[in-house]
């Protein structure tokens, strides 16, 4: 019995392998984020000291406390004693969890309402492009503050703050192709033979804006990474004790000098990491764009 | 023009039709600017007979076709569909429409791209109560009848040509045996020898069917071998009517004359 | 007689995503005289636009070439070499098919006159003088120097840019589609307009179109393109009325006329796709007249001064 997969998928594996072969940005940005990912997935599983990692049993052990990487503790001890490299690999699940529930979340929030909006025009359109504009100018980390003194740190103060500054960017560029999108006779057509409204947006306009729109969505995991991992590091959003990255870089602040190993690693983690999914968006970008295609010919 | 008292007679009739556009001038004014596209438009279309519309960028004529869609109200006068006003509810306009089979302009943006060319037919037929099969049977038909294999069915429109798409467009207007076929610019974005071919399909298609036909164009010889009847539109008024051959030999209007004159094979 | 523009065996394709080689102009000789107006006449597809490009030095980088193209001695294309250094811009110019475009948004049009004119040494008061004596000629009055490119009408905004070709001071200009967004009764005072600057000037225009009855109306001597090649080049009364090649006696015969006969006469099939390369005749499968030989075998004829690319062309069988 053959399974018949939706065609997107043909095309974007067709695309992946494409780009692989043409570009070694890609190749190398893939590299990172597949391991990375790999590694977030098999943490829980293959981390050396849970107890430790995920910070559940607040260890104050001085022994062992502000060691040096060691066999016994591959990137060293922080200052409580626990052991970095499990702090740090836990970290990784811990990115990757909030990257794709900050921008799955917005995503479908801002493609939601910029589709309708643009279908619907008038009164909607106004006010979502008014609001789109407010949320904007909002930086996360002004969300953060409030909502932490509110609620206590947590992962939903995190996530919270920062869905409420993005889904902004993808209402934005979610209208912006939509609105070209609705212009477009097929989504007059139908409307001809009686279909109802809901039912156009979804089966045309959303079929046809969503992809650009995941395409964007996906190169900004890098920059979505940096800003949650900033907003972390200030004590805005998860509580000292997660085993996050930016949480890690901020228990090591204070020991910099004596101990740079557990700002440094974490730090190192989070530059790799966006570094590998900005490289992947930009091959993506340049690959899908036909006016940048080039061959240099011989101009003498 | 004779006038006929009240609208059953006729297919299409549109009476006194002023239409234009709304704008929002800003937020806190809430004050809209009223800019008018077509300006006391009156036209009367029976069963059978075959009008053309013709106009240049800015005459109004893409509007006029909106008004008669059902897509644009007008601010003043009214629309008759076989003697329902369109605009008079939802209900009456849900009618009127199936009787209307529309073919844009532009091929390539008439059709998803995200899907076959057979949902893209499947599509008229689902407001009215088919069964699968005589969906079937109606979509290979109609592909038939426009001179397609009936493989395209399963293709997506990225793989068809502009003529193929035209072909398809059409057959979609034909899937609900419309009773007035309306086409806007129907052979602007093809090549001289793809036109000639539709043209000709057109012609018979309206042979077996004798369906009415509203045809916008700004092509005179194109407009000339669809229709019998020519009404000519400059900013938003109409200007002339009447017979092709009337209005080619016996122009009333300056404007009509120039025209009609650019179409003649003429040294510089 | 001077050659202004005259190819050689030219070829020239486009690089698709996986580096294959479209060929859209394919192993085309032609010639253009000077101060004559050439028109390359054909449907969607057949080469018509990158053979203008290539005149006018505006191919893509991703664009490949073969063969000869040499512009008033000049060889700018040879082979897969190629050098505008000193043609493009001032020896040939390029008027783009929506020609606002070609206008920068954010200059007036003194501002977008100077930058040409500054580059020939004049000073601001002769480059002003020259400006205003070429829109003159244009029909356009001093005061549109002071307008932006969106004040003013498209017509102007095309005359416009035209004057901006004129004041480069090229000797070939190319006008891609000039009439295409041009309305009915506009197209023939375009045409008219392009005839004067030719008299005026004496420059060599090169026009792009698929309007075959405008090519014979505005041009002396008209390419007819298919499939990449030049299927008939010659003096355009006679290739319109008398023409050698089926697919230009299909091409005339296929264009909706007013008041003539009802039913239309029309090509079955369609253009091909570029890229496509084969030894015989791209236009057999559509050719009321074909033979099994043209699948293998086609050759360029000359006949009463015109060149043919058809082993038996259509002599002694006249069309009005």
């Amino acid at each position: 019995m053959t399974i018949r997969l939706p065609t997107w998928i043909g095309s974007a594996v067709f695309t992946v392998k494409r780009v692989w072969k043409r570009r070694v940005r890609f190749r190398v940005g893939l590299i990172i984020v597949s391991a990375i990912t790999l590694l977030a997935i098999l943490s829980p599983f293959i981390v050396p000291y849970p107890s430790e990692g995920w910070g559940l049993i607040p260890l104050n052990n001085t022994n062992v406390s502000g060691q040096p990487p060691s066999l016994n503790h591959l990137f060293g001890t922080d200052d409580k004693g626990r052991d970095l490299f499990s702090r740090v690999l836990l970290g990784s699940s811990t990115a990757l969890l909030q990257i794709v529930l900050v921008v799955g979340v917005s995503l479908v929030i801002g493609l939601t309402l910029g589709v309708l909006a643009a279908y619907y025009k008038g009164l909607v359109e106004y006010s979502l492009n008014y609001l789109i504009e407010v949320f904007l100018a909002l930086p996360a980390i002004l969300i953060a503050i409030p909502l932490k003194m509110a609620f206590g740190p947590g992962l939903h103060v995190i996530i919270a703050s920062m869905v409420l500054t993005w889904w902004a960017w993808y209402g934005r560029v979610a209208s912006v192709y939509a609105r070209s999108v609705c212009e477009m006779d097929y989504v007059v057509i139908p409307k001809l033979s009686g279909l109802p409204g809901y039912k156009i947006v979804v089966r045309h306009v959303l079929r046809n804006v969503s992809p650009p729109v995941i395409v964007q969505a996906v190169t900004d995991f890098g920059s979505v990474l940096l800003e949650a991992s900033a907003i972390n590091f200030l004590g805005f959003g998860l509580p000292p004790d997660y085993p996050d990255w930016g949480v890690i870089a901020q228990n090591g602040l204070y020991y910099i000098t004596k101990m740079p190993w557990i700002s440094l690693i974490p730090g190192f983690f989070i530059m790799v990491t966006a570094l590998g999914f900005s490289m992947i968006g930009d091959a993506l970008r340049d690959e899908l764009d036909p006016k940048l295609r080039r061959r240099w010919r011989l101009w003498f | 023009m004779l006038e006929t008292p009240g609208g059953q007679d006729y297919l299409v009739k549109v009476e006194n039709v002023t239409a234009g556009y709304l704008s929002v001038k800003s937020f806190s004014s809430l004050t809209k600017t009223f800019t008018p596209v077509l300006r006391d438009i009156n036209l009367s279309l029976r069963d059978g007979e075959r009008v053309a519309v013709i106009g240049e960028s800015g005459s109004g004529k893409t509007t006029l076709l909106k008004v008669i869609l059902g897509l644009l109200k007008p601010v003043k006068g009214r629309v008759l569909i076989e003697g329902l006003d369109i605009y008079s509810s939802r209900k009456a306009w849900l009618r009127a429409v199936k009787k209307l089979g529309y073919v844009p302009q532009d091929p390539f943006k008439a059709l998803d791209p995200r899907v076959k060319i057979k949902t893209s037919l499947m599509e008229p037929l689902e407001t009215s109560r088919y069964s699968r099969e005589e969906v079937n049977r109606l979509i290979k038909e109609a592909v038939k009848l426009v001179g397609l294999p009936e493989e395209v069915i399963e293709y997506y429109p990225s793989s068809l040509s502009g003529g193929m798409l035209q072909r398809v467009l059409i057959a979609r207007a034909l899937i609900n045996r419309p009773k007035l076929f309306l086409l806007d610019e129907p052979t602007s974005s093809l090549d001289v020898s793809t036109q000639a071919q539709i043209i000709n399909l057109i012609n018979k298609i309206y042979h077996n069917y004798k369906m009415g036909i509203l045809l916008v164009t700004h092509d005179l010889a194109v407009a000339q071998y669809l229709a019998e009847r020519v009404i000519i539109l400059r900013e938003g008024r109409v200007i002339e009517e009447g017979f092709f051959e009337d209005v080619i030999l016996n122009p009333r209007h300056e404007y009509t004359r120039l025209l009609v004159k650019s179409y003649m094979m003429e040294p510089i | 007689m001077v050659l202004a523009v005259e190819s050689k065996g030219l070829s020239i394709g486009y690089l698709d995503e996986e580096d294959r080689v479209l060929w859209v102009v394919k192993n085309v000789d032609m010639q253009v005289r000077e101060g004559e107006i050439y028109c390359l006449v054909g449907e969607s597809g057949c080469g018509k636009t990158t053979l203008g490009s290539s005149i006018a030095g505006v191919l893509p980088p991703y664009s490949v070439t073969r063969g000869e193209l040499v512009i008033y001695g000049r060889r700018v294309i040879k082979d897969v070499l190629r050098s505008y250094e000193g043609v493009r811009g001032k020896l040939t110019s390029y008027i783009p098919q929506n020609p606002g475009s070609s206008l920068s948004p954010y200059m007036r049009i003194w501002d977008q006159f100077w930058r040409v004119l500054r580059e020939q040494g004049l000073n601001e008061k002769t480059a002003k003088e020259r400006a205003t004596a070429i829109l003159k000629t244009l029909s356009l009055g001093q005061g549109v120097l002071e307008h932006y490119p969106h004040e003013l009408s498209g017509g102007m905004q095309q005359r416009v840019a035209i004057g901006l070709s004129l004041a480069t001071g090229a000797k070939v200009l190319v006008a891609d589609e000039p009439t295409s967004s041009v309305d009915a009764n506009l197209k023939l005072q375009l045409m008219r307009l392009f005839k004067d600057v030719r008299d005026n000037y004496g420059v060599t225009i090169v026009l792009i179109t698929h309007d075959i009855l405008l090519a014979g109306k505005a041009c002396d001597r008209i390419a007819v393109m298919y499939a990449g090649e030049i299927v008939e080049e010659g003096d355009s009364t006679s290739v319109l009325t008398r023409p050698l090649h089926p697919y230009t006696k299909l091409l005339v015969d296929v264009v909706p006329m007013l008041g003539f006969k009802k039913t239309l006469a029309s090509i079955p099939g369609e253009p091909p796709k570029p890229g496509l390369l084969r030894e015989g005749c791209y236009f057999y499968e559509r050719c009321p007249f074909r033979d099994e030989v043209c699948l293998n075998h086609v050759e360029t004829q000359v006949i009463d001064g015109r060149r043919v690319k058809c082993w038996k062309p259509l002599v002694d069988k006249t069309t009005s």
